[in-house]
């Protein structure tokens, strides 16, 4: 069974967890943050969530929703346990809202040879991405903290960009296959296929 | 010959470009605030759009599948900042 391990289960990544809930894979999460009331507007976590460390949340409700059991690292990935923490992977998702952690796991999958896809939203939602890192260089922030989908405005968006990534996940896991595409409002376009012995 | 795919404002659609294949990425800008102003790109009118509509954007640039130059010029995926994880 495939280790599929997301790093970061906010905006993006705690929706696109919850679809890859039939996957035929270990899920992983790993997310040092906690569930804030404004996160239940634009996150996958519930009321009963508000408070817990993330990666436990998601953990919790896959279990208590759908009897899937995943695992839960509720830590911040850093370069101290980057290597610990992703050296078992068979696939990273990088769900991750800044550069500098986005490029950590982009080091750590060329060095280790891991397979690793990316996955981002326009602050003003409009627009999405998801990339797999032989062809991902992480955007530059035009400002430090630079807006994000926290209102639940974007729920929709983001709804469509985590249902790309999931399928982009499943596809993975499934056949080996590496798609990239770019959402927008109305569409989601492939931009790139390689087909891989998974 | 090159495909020029423009995203503004949630949309998306291709423009040929005859000549891409030397264009710098503020070409690339210059020429996408042109043909999206006037009405070149399919489904795309903003006859308004101002000069430096997209000088925020990213330039990507890839071969597709069949040798074909593609060119994207998307918005900025950095989702935040606030808070490192």
């Amino acid at each position: 069974m495939k280790r599929v391990v997301f790093c970061g289960v906010g905006a993006l990544g705690s929706h696109a967890a919850v679809l890859c809930r039939n996957l035929a894979a270990q899920l992983v999460f790993i997310d040092f943050d906690r569930v804030e009331s404004k996160n239940l507007l634009s996150q996958a976590f519930v009321k009963p969530s508000l408070g817990k460390n993330k990666a436990d949340a998601l953990k919790a409700q896959l279990l208590n929703f759908f009897g899937i059991k995943a695992e839960a690292f509720g830590v911040r990935l850093g370069e101290d346990n980057v290597e610990v923490l992703l050296k078992q992977a068979d696939l990273v998702v990088d769900c991750f809202d800044n550069v500098k952690s986005r490029t950590l796991l982009s080091r750590f999958a060329t060095k280790n040879d891991t397979p690793l896809v990316h996955a981002g939203i326009s602050g003003d939602g409009t627009f999405g991405l998801v990339r797999w890192d032989e062809r991902f260089v992480a955007d530059a922030e035009d400002t430090e903290g630079q807006a994000t989908c926290e209102g639940g405005e974007h729920l929709p968006m983001l709804g469509f960009v985590a249902s790309v990534l999931a399928r982009t996940i499943q596809d993975f896991v499934v056949s080996g296959e590496r798609r990239d595409a770019i959402v927008a409002l109305t569409s989601a376009t492939v931009t790139n296929a390689t087909a891989t012995v998974g | 010959m090159a495909i020029l795919n423009i995203t503004y404002a949630g949309l998306s659609a291709d423009f040929p470009l005859e000549s891409g294949l030397n264009l710098t990425d503020g070409d690339v800008r210059r020429i996408a605030v042109e043909v999206v102003r006037a009405g070149g790109v399919r489904g795309m009118t903003f006859a308004q759009l101002s000069d430096n509509a997209f000088d925020h954007y990213v330039v990507d640039r890839f071969t597709g599948p069949a040798g074909e130059r593609r060119i994207y010029l998307r918005p900025k995926v950095p989702f935040g900042g606030r808070r490192s994880a």
